[in-house]
């Protein structure tokens, strides 16, 4: 191991990697926007009586759990446009498929949070005489949202780095300008590893929120 | 205002009580409550000559293999405070949850203040269920059930509100007023994981209070308890008695239900083995069940 770092030379791709960053951003709140509400609406249909609808939502969140995201996003860039004849901006399709993909995974965590709500709370509505619908409004939701907050953030952290592998579909992501910056550098080496350091320095303090979150409730719930 | 004075003195004296014959041969309560002012009878009776409940011939399984409720049958008249008591898993929290709609039943009925409102539909084997007399009920259970994400004033406030479409104005009215009474009026704003066990439970109690029940059933309420928080909520329950409210309640806390019952039913097995007056059921048992239950509640 006799490798000398030298970063020096990666000051020269710096607007570039801001600009990366900026579609990895984008990517990611918009992949979240989708699978904050998609999620939901989806994990309400799982939850259906009707098998009509409740199957074919299985089916939608079982695919994206058991398929890998790389095969998604492909899938997504050459499959769809073929087949369905719609040709899109490569950036909204790849919002697309990592939308889609953490609407799976959300509904998961919403359907989870919404079944933990205690039996005990269901009764206690019942018995004041809340109707269904008002039992679902007043107490099932705001106790399943607050405690599907922390596994939302988690897979939000998770969707942003996945995002670097949109590059593979030539999205100017982060990971796409790395991949440029080291072949013109030919510092493969600092290069990556300061990408590794962009995409930690953004999702470790989130992390570390999140445990925070979820310390205080467990001590909120005792 | 004397008898609830009277009563603290009453409960603080409870740890010093040593011997169970004592206690049996106190008579405080249960005389005094008969003659108390009534602020719910009156509401409560319904239609006179009527008992104000009128359980018929409950039957109640949870699966073919596990059957609860065996044919219960049970009367209750308006102002009476029946204490549940007998051995645990003889389906006494089930009857409360039938006649509470949270239950559906085999076969069998409840009528209140006249009105059977609950009642198995054996053909297409569905309980039905006639809302509109079963809200007349309030039910306090043995677990915490406040929701967690609303204030104590919200808590008591939501299903005025939202069930009866009474104004946030006088509902909060309503419920600072119950608060104040309970001795909770400073945590009004305070959320339920703030509260002690005790304070969760008479928050709970001013909850179903504010639907303005006939009937209120409570559930082993003081179960989860700490020993020492167990006298502040039966008090409230106390007052509540005092004021003429009808309660069923079920209770492992003999001196309690001997203290505030108006009737015992010992229940076990899913049928009343035996009901009387606290004196009739505490000391001289008629049944050999209940005297063995007896006998195992007062001697460990
Ligand atoms: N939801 C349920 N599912 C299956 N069995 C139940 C359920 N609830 C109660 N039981 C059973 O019914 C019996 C009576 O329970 P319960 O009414 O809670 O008795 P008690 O309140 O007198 O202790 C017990 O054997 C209990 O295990
Ligand atoms: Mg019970």
């Amino acid at each position: 191991m006799s490798y000398s770092f030298d970063f020096s030379g990666l000051s020269q791709g710096y607007d570039e990697l801001l600009d990366g960053l900026r579609i990895t951003v984008e990517l990611t709140i918009a992949a979240n926007l989708i699978g904050v509400t998609f999620g939901f609406i989806v994990a309400l249909l799982v939850m259906s009586k009707l098998k009509v609808v409740r199957i074919p939502a299985m089916l939608f969140v079982e695919f994206f759990r058991c398929t890998p995201a790389i095969i998604q996003i492909i899938w997504f860039f050459y499959c769809v446009p073929i087949l369905f004849d719609v040709y899109l901006e490569s950036i909204t399709m790849g919002i697309l498929a990592l939308g889609l993909n953490l609407t799976a995974f959300n509904a998961e965590a919403y359907r989870a949070a919404i079944q933990s709500v205690p039996k005990e709370q269901h009764d206690a509505g019942i018995a004041l005489g809340l109707s269904p619908l008002q039992r679902v409004l007043y107490v099932v939701l705001p106790h399943a949202v607050r405690s599907s907050v922390p596994v939302l953030i988690t897979n939000g952290i998770g969707i942003f780095q996945q995002t670097a592998l949109v590059a593979i579909v030539a999205i100017q992501d982060l990971m796409y300008q790395g991949k440029a910056l080291a072949t013109t550098t030919y510092r493969p080496i600092e290069t990556f590893t300061l990408i590794a350091v962009i995409y930690f320095a953004i999702s470790f303090p989130i992390a570390q929120l999140v445990q925070a979150i979820e310390r205080r409730r467990e001590v909120a719930s005792r | 205002m004397l008898r609830a004075a009277a009563f603290a003195r009453h409960l603080r004296s409870k740890e010093v009580v040593t011997t169970m014959n004592k206690i049996m041969s106190n008579k405080t309560a249960t005389q005094e409550f008969a003659t108390a002012g009534s602020q719910y009878k009156t509401a409560a009776a319904g239609v006179s000559g009527q008992p104000l409940v009128r359980i018929s011939n409950l039957h109640k399984s949870y699966s073919p293999t596990v059957q609860v409720l065996k044919g219960l049958n049970l009367d209750m008249a308006a102002g009476e405070r029946l204490v549940v008591i007998g051995p645990s898993g003889g389906g006494k929290s089930t009857l409360l949850r039938v006649m509470m709609g949270l239950e559906e039943v085999n076969s069998g009925s409840v009528n209140f203040a006249g009105q059977e409102y609950i009642c198995a539909d054996e053909s297409k084997q569905k309980t039905k269920i006639n809302l509109d007399v079963r809200k007349q009920i309030g039910m306090v259970f043995q677990h915490y059930t406040l929701f967690p994400h609303l204030t104590i004033l919200q808590n008591l406030t939501l299903a005025p509100r939202k069930v009866r479409g009474e104004s946030n104005a006088s509902a909060e009215e309503r419920g600072m007023a119950l608060l104040t009474r309970f001795g909770l009026g400073a945590k009004a704003n305070a959320y339920p994981n703030q509260l002690s066990g005790g304070q969760k439970q008479r928050v709970a109690i001013a909850r179903a209070l504010m639907l303005d029940p006939k009937l209120m059933l409570f559930d082993e309420v003081t179960s989860a308890l700490d020993p020492e928080l167990v006298a502040e909520v039966e008090q409230v329950i106390m007052q509540l008695a005092e004021q003429g409210m009808p309660m069923m309640i079920v209770t492992h806390d003999m001196w309690f239900a001997k203290n505030i019952a108006s009737r015992v039913v010992f229940c076990a097995g899913g049928v009343v083995v035996e009901e009387g007056t606290p004196d009739e059921i505490f000391n001289a048992p008629k049944h050999e069940r209940t005297r063995e239950f007896l006998n195992r509640v007062f001697h460990i």
